[in-house]
């Protein structure tokens, strides 16, 4: 607004006195809004911050200040925690598993998503709307539904208690996720090319391979660490399913810390940090595109 | 070479017109099998087998028989289970109202030509970035009675020189849940809100503007009939994953003191270590006309509005 109006003020050297008076109160109002908004911008930026800060905070911390005040900053900061964490609770099994759940997950479900989507957006065949509907329903079929039939089909299949079976039940929330997404994705790719490339001898799955999935690499990347993180984080199918403690993934270990008598907030904190970090910086990279897929998503599915 | 080329053409497409839009379904058909199959058998399957073995009085290693509604009827006069519903329906409602609120007027704010929004909108995303355990598990120690962050520091300022154990007593229990909960989902509602409010044409402000139309009048004609869809699509969504969400409640209280915020998928998860998985799955099949009244209603709406 202001700066519309500014250049023929400035310009002229001499704005008449009714234009003056004009500006200065649409400064000073400017001047109130902007305070309030950035005001209320560094409130939510405490709220935010403050909880995370905090996990930072006591997990340099040994036990002893933990408990004592004042608390904001860490005395003597210290690795012990993490020590601690390593050395005796076998964290690094932890990590591991991990990741190599959620990295096989991420594999195979991106690879059976981006047929599947590309089945949806790219085929006319009579079940289609069907399982694109089946596809949608899924996604919204909470696993906490799942886990008792689950528990009793994976038994029959033999399936308990290894990173194979549960990188086949994380499949479950992760298709049809991943699926959706890159509908969107696909959708958005104009179709001329691949056609083209038919037109000039390529086959069907060639299209796909040769010329959609590097037309949405950002996309597929973007949907891969979303998947990624969505394993990393899941909780309930590894409590119920995992029972070695060589198997446990980072939330089952820690998970295992505090349900014990006495909660060592110190070594829970060093977890919680290791077990975020790497998710967080994945989730930068890819927000800018995990909205628009999002939205994409949603509005189209 | 071309010429016989062009020769064969018209036979070769007209035979394999026909199969062509044969073959194509095909590799469609093809194509969506792998997807299909796991969720048919992962998803579709337990659904239903969610809801037979409800009707059952199966324990783990036994089949069990035919009990017709008995579990049902007896979730409904087990006053956990009512407190389990009691409790999803105000952490639903009240966590969800909390989020509009906040993600619309954080939306609304980070929409505004100000510098330092694009810091702003990373900044409110970590809490969605952050692991949702990892997340529970910091509420969970800033709310200790010893050593917790919101203790330690309305002692020190003398706001309220007492100790309270939020997750430890009944009337504070769920309200810190809920709060907890609500830090951890609101960055979802405010982002899409931002992204349906960036894609909303600056010309209909203008013109709303030129017809003298006051700011409260642009937001309720403009702002909210254009992300409508995008809103009603996250109140879904979002209802269902914190109507199911486990973790926030594992981590933070197991559904104590006693069942003051005992959800289904704890109520559930403590019936399956229970052994008793008939009763424990009615508990999870309760849930469903809800799930479904909430989906359909939403997905009505949205399709009415296109």
């Amino acid at each position: 607004m202001a700066t519309t109006t500014a250049p023929p003020a400035a310009a002229t050297g001499q704005p008449s006195g009714r234009l003056r008076s004009r500006l200065r109160t649409r400064t000073r109002r400017n001047l109130l809004t902007l305070i309030a908004v950035y005001g209320l911008m560094l409130l939510v930026a405490v709220i935010v911050i403050f909880p995370i800060y905090w996990m930072f905070s006591i997990s340099l911390k040994l036990p002893r200040e933990i408990y004592r005040l004042p608390a904001l900053i860490p005395q003597n900061p210290t690795w012990d925690n993490y020590r601690e964490l390593i050395n005796e609770r076998g964290y690094l099994t932890n990590i591991r598993n991990s990741i190599i759940v959620a990295s096989s997950v991420t594999v195979v479900s991106l690879l059976i998503s981006s047929f599947a989507a590309y089945s949806i957006v790219r085929f006319r065949y009579r079940f289609r709307g069907f399982v694109g509907r089946l596809i949608l329903l899924t996604y919204l079929t909470p696993g906490s539904l799942l886990f008792i039939p689950l528990s009793i089909i994976v038994a029959r299949l033999n399936l308990g208690n290894s990173l194979y079976g549960l990188v086949i039940l994380y499949l479950t929330f992760s298709i049809p996720l991943s699926t959706w997404l890159l509908s969107g994705y696909f959708r958005s790719v104009p179709p001329d090319l691949e056609e083209q490339a038919m037109v000039d001898g390529t086959t069907q799955l060639g299209a796909l391979f040769r010329i959609l999935i590097p037309l949405s690499l950002p996309g597929l990347a973007a949907v891969g660490i979303f998947t990624f993180t969505a394993a990393w984080n899941e909780l309930l199918f590894a409590l119920i399913f995992i029972t070695s403690e060589d198997l446990r993934t980072v939330p089952l270990g820690l998970q295992y810390l505090i349900t014990g008598d006495v909660l060592l907030w110190g070594p829970i904190m060093a977890g919680a940090v290791l077990a975020a970090l790497p998710v967080m910086v994945l989730y930068f990279l890819a927000q800018r595109f995990m909205v628009q897929g999002m939205t994409a998503g949603s509005v189209k599915g | 070479m071309s010429l016989l080329a062009n020769q064969e053409a018209p036979r070769v497409a007209r035979t394999s017109r026909l199969t062509l839009a044969n073959r194509q379904a095909l590799t469609g058909y093809l194509l969506v099998v792998p997807a299909l199959a796991l969720l048919l058998a992962l998803v579709a399957y337990p659904f239903f087998f969610a809801i037979s073995i409800s009707f059952t009085d199966r324990v783990v290693g036994q089949p069990g028989n035919w009990i017709g509604l008995d579990n049902f009827r007896y979730l409904s006069q087990n006053p956990s289970f009512l407190k389990t519903i009691q409790n999803t329906i105000i952490m639903v409602v009240v966590s969800d109202i909390l989020k509009l609120f906040i993600g619309l007027g954080l939306a609304m704010l980070l929409n505004q030509a100000v510098r330092g929004r694009g810091l702003m909108r990373a900044v409110i995303l970590l809490p969605w970035a952050m692991p949702g355990f990892v997340a529970f598990l910091v509420w969970k120690l800033l709310y200790m009675p010893i050593g917790g962050a919101f203790n330690q520091i309305l002692t020190k300022t003398n706001i309220y020189p007492e100790i309270i154990d939020y997750l430890g007593q009944r009337s504070t229990a769920l309200p810190a849940v809920i709060l907890a909960t609500t830090w951890r989902g609101f960055p979802f509602w405010a982002i899409s809100f931002l992204a349906a409010l960036q894609g909303v044409p600056g010309e209909l402000y203008e013109a709303a503007k030129v017809d003298g139309a006051s700011s409260w009048q642009r937001f309720w004609d403009i702002t909210l009939p254009s992300i409508k869809p995008v809103i009603l699509i996250v109140v879904l969504m979002s209802s269902i994953w914190t109507a199911n969400s486990f973790e926030n409640i594992w981590i933070m209280t197991q559904g104590g003191p006693s069942d003051a915020t005992m959800v289904f998928p704890v109520l559930a998860y403590f019936g399956m270590q229970s052994q008793r998985l008939g009763e424990a799955a009615a508990v999870s099949v309760a849930m469903i006309p809800a799930l479904l009244i909430l989906v359909f209603f939403v997905t009505w709406l949205v399709e009415d509005d296109d």
